[in-house]
C-alpha cells in the first residue's frame, strides 16, 4: 500500500478532529492539564502508536485558548520553561456539545457506506 | 493500528538524515522550517516545542539528551512537520472560531466607508490607547531610567548584578504586557508567549547573553520612545476629543441660551456670534462630526503602526 496515501489521508482527518479530542480530554479531566501531559495522555489511550503528531497538539491548544474554548494559567517548572496549564470553559464546553453531535453525525454516514470491524 | 504508525516511521527516517541530536539544535532548526512565519508566531512555537523537549528529557532521566531527541520525530514530529502544524493551525481554527464581521469599510459608497470606522471596535479602542500611553510612557520611562542609572551606578558593588538581571527581566515582562495590550487592541498578533531566558546558564554568561542580545537594547529603546510617542497620542487625542466636542455641542449651548438659559453672563458661547446664528451652526456640528470621525480614523492607524513599530523593537525577528 501507498505509505504517502495513508499519511495523507490521516493529516486531512486530524484537521479539525484534534481540537475536538482536546475539548474531550479537558472536559472529562477534573484538574488542569499542561500541553506534555495532555500528549502523553493521548498518545497512552492509543496503546502507545500516534495517530497524530504531539507537536500538532500546542498550537491547537494555543489557538482553542486564544478563541475563548480554553483558559491558561502559567506555573513555574523546574524542568524547563513555565508550563502552561488549561482548563475549559463554558463556551468551550458548548463548543464541544455541538462539535460531538456533528462527529457522531459524520460517523454514522460514513459507517453507512464503510465496513469497518469486519476483517480486523 | 498499523496502519497509523506507518506515517510516524516513515516520517522518522525520512527526517534522519540531519535529525537534530540536542533541544538546542531542535529548536534551531524548527526555527529555520518556520522561516518567513509571523514572528510572533515562531516565538510561541519555540516555547511549545521547548516546554515538550525539557519536559521529555526530565520524564527519562536515565537517557541522555541526544538518545530522546533520536525518537521525538515520532513523538512530538521533526521540526519541519511541527513548523507546518503551526502555519496551517494558525490559518485554520482562527478561521474556522473567528465569527466573519460584516465589513461596512469594505462598502462601495465611501461616506458609508468613512462612517464604518464607528462600528469598529478597534478605533474605540485605539483612541482609548492614545490617552493611555501617557501614563504607560511615563512608566515605562521613568522604569528604564531609574533602572539603567541605578545598574551603572551598582555596578562596582556585589548588589548591581543581581540589580541588572532583575531590571532586564522586568523590562522583559513590561514588553510582553505591552505586547498583549497592542494585540487586545488591534487584533494584531503578538506574542502569547514570554520569552524563555533559556537554561539555567551560569550567571555571568546570562548576563553576557543579555548584553550581546540586540532585542534587549530595542526592548529598552521602545520603552524610552514610549514617553514621548505617548505625549504626541495623548495630545492628538485631547485636541482632536475638546476641539471636535466644542463644535458639537457650541451650537446647543447658543440654542439653550436663546431659549433663555442664563450663563456665561449672556454673552455668546461661540464667539464671534456669527458662528451661532442658525445658517453656520448646522455647519459647525457638521465639522465636528467629521473631525472626530477622522480622529476615530487616525486611532486605527495609530494602532495598527504601534503594532509595527513594537513587532520591530520587541519581538526576535
Amino acid at each position: 500500500m501507498d505509505e504517502s496515501h495513508a499519511r495523507k489521508f490521516q493529516k486531512d482527518l486530524n484537521a479539525g478532529l484534534v481540537a475536538l479530542v482536546l475539548l474531550g480530554v479537558l472536559h472529562r479531566s477534573s484538574e488542569d492539564l499542561y500541553g506534555y501531559e495532555i500528549a502523553k495522555r493521548l498518545q497512552k489511550a492509543n496503546e502507545g502508536e500516534p495517530l497524530f503528531k504531539e507537536g500538532t497538539v500546542y498550537p491547537v491548544l494555543r489557538a482553542l485558548s486564544a478563541n475563548g474554548l480554553l483558559t491558561s494559567r502559567i506555573v513555574p517548572s523546574y524542568s524547563g520553561p513555565p508550563r502552561r496549564y488549561y482548563r475549559i470553559t463554558e463556551e468551550g464546553r458548548a463548543v464541544l456539545g455541538d462539535w460531538s453531535g456533528i462527529w457522531r453525525q459524520t460517523r454514522d454516514f460514513v459507517d453507512r457506506f464503510v465496513e469497518v470491524g469486519g476483517e480486523q | 493500528m498499523n496502519r497509523a504508525s506507518e506515517p510516524a516511521n516513515a516520517s522518522q527516517t525520512s527526517h534522519s538524515a540531519r535529525a537534530p541530536r540536542s533541544i538546542a539544535a531542535y529548536l534551531e532548526q524548527l526555527h529555520e522550517a518556520l522561516a518567513g512565519a509571523d514572528p510572533a508566531l515562531i516565538q510561541d512555537a519555540l516555547y511549545d516545542a521547548e516546554e515538550y523537549l525539557r519536559a521529555e528529557c526530565a520524564a527519562h532521566p536515565e537517557k541522555s539528551e541526544a538518545d530522546v531527541l533520536e525518537l521525538i520525530a515520532s513523538t512530538y514530529g521533526a521540526p519541519e512537520e511541527v513548523a507546518a502544524a503551526y502555519r496551517d493551525t494558525e490559518a485554520k481554527v482562527n478561521a474556522a472560531l473567528r465569527p466573519v464581521t460584516p465589513l461596512s469599510s469594505e462598502s462601495a459608497n465611501p461616506l458609508k466607508r468613512f462612517f464604518a470606522v464607528y462600528s469598529d471596535s478597534r478605533a474605540y479602542l485605539s483612541l482609548f490607547y492614545m490617552l493611555l500611553t501617557l501614563v504607560t510612557g511615563i512608566i515605562y520611562f521613568t522604569f528604564v531610567v531609574t533602572g539603567l542609572s541605578l545598574s551603572a551606578g551598582l555596578a562596582v558593588l556585589v548588589i548591581g548584578i543581581p540589580f541588572f538581571l532583575a531590571f532586564i527581566g522586568i523590562a522583559r515582562v513590561l514588553a510582553f504586557g505591552e505586547g498583549r495590550l497592542l494585540e487586545a487592541i488591534t487584533g494584531e498578533r503578538m506574542p502569547r508567549r514570554p520569552i524563555h531566558p533559556g537554561p539555567r546558564a551560569r550567571i555571568w554568561a546570562r548576563i553576557g547573553e543579555m548584553l550581546q542580545d540586540f532585542r534587549t537594547w530595542t526592548t529598552l529603546a521602545y520603552l524610552l520612545l514610549m514617553l514621548p510617542v505617548g505625549i504626541l497620542y495623548f495630545t492628538v487625542a485631547v485636541v482632536g476629543i475638546s476641539f471636535a466636542g466644542a463644535l458639537l455641542v457650541g451650537p446647543f449651548l447658543v440654542l439653550a441660551q436663546h431659549l433663555g438659559w442664563d450663563f456665561n453672563n449672556g454673552i455668546s458661547v461661540l464667539q464671534p456670534e456669527i458662528l451661532g446664528t442658525p445658517l453656520v451652526a448646522p455647519f459647525l456640528v457638521a465639522l465636528g462630526v467629521v473631525i472626530f470621525t477622522v480622529l476615530m480614523h487616525a486611532a486605527r492607524g495609530i494602532g495598527r503602526a504601534q503594532v509595527l513599530l513594537a513587532r520591530s523593537l520587541l519581538v526576535k525577528p
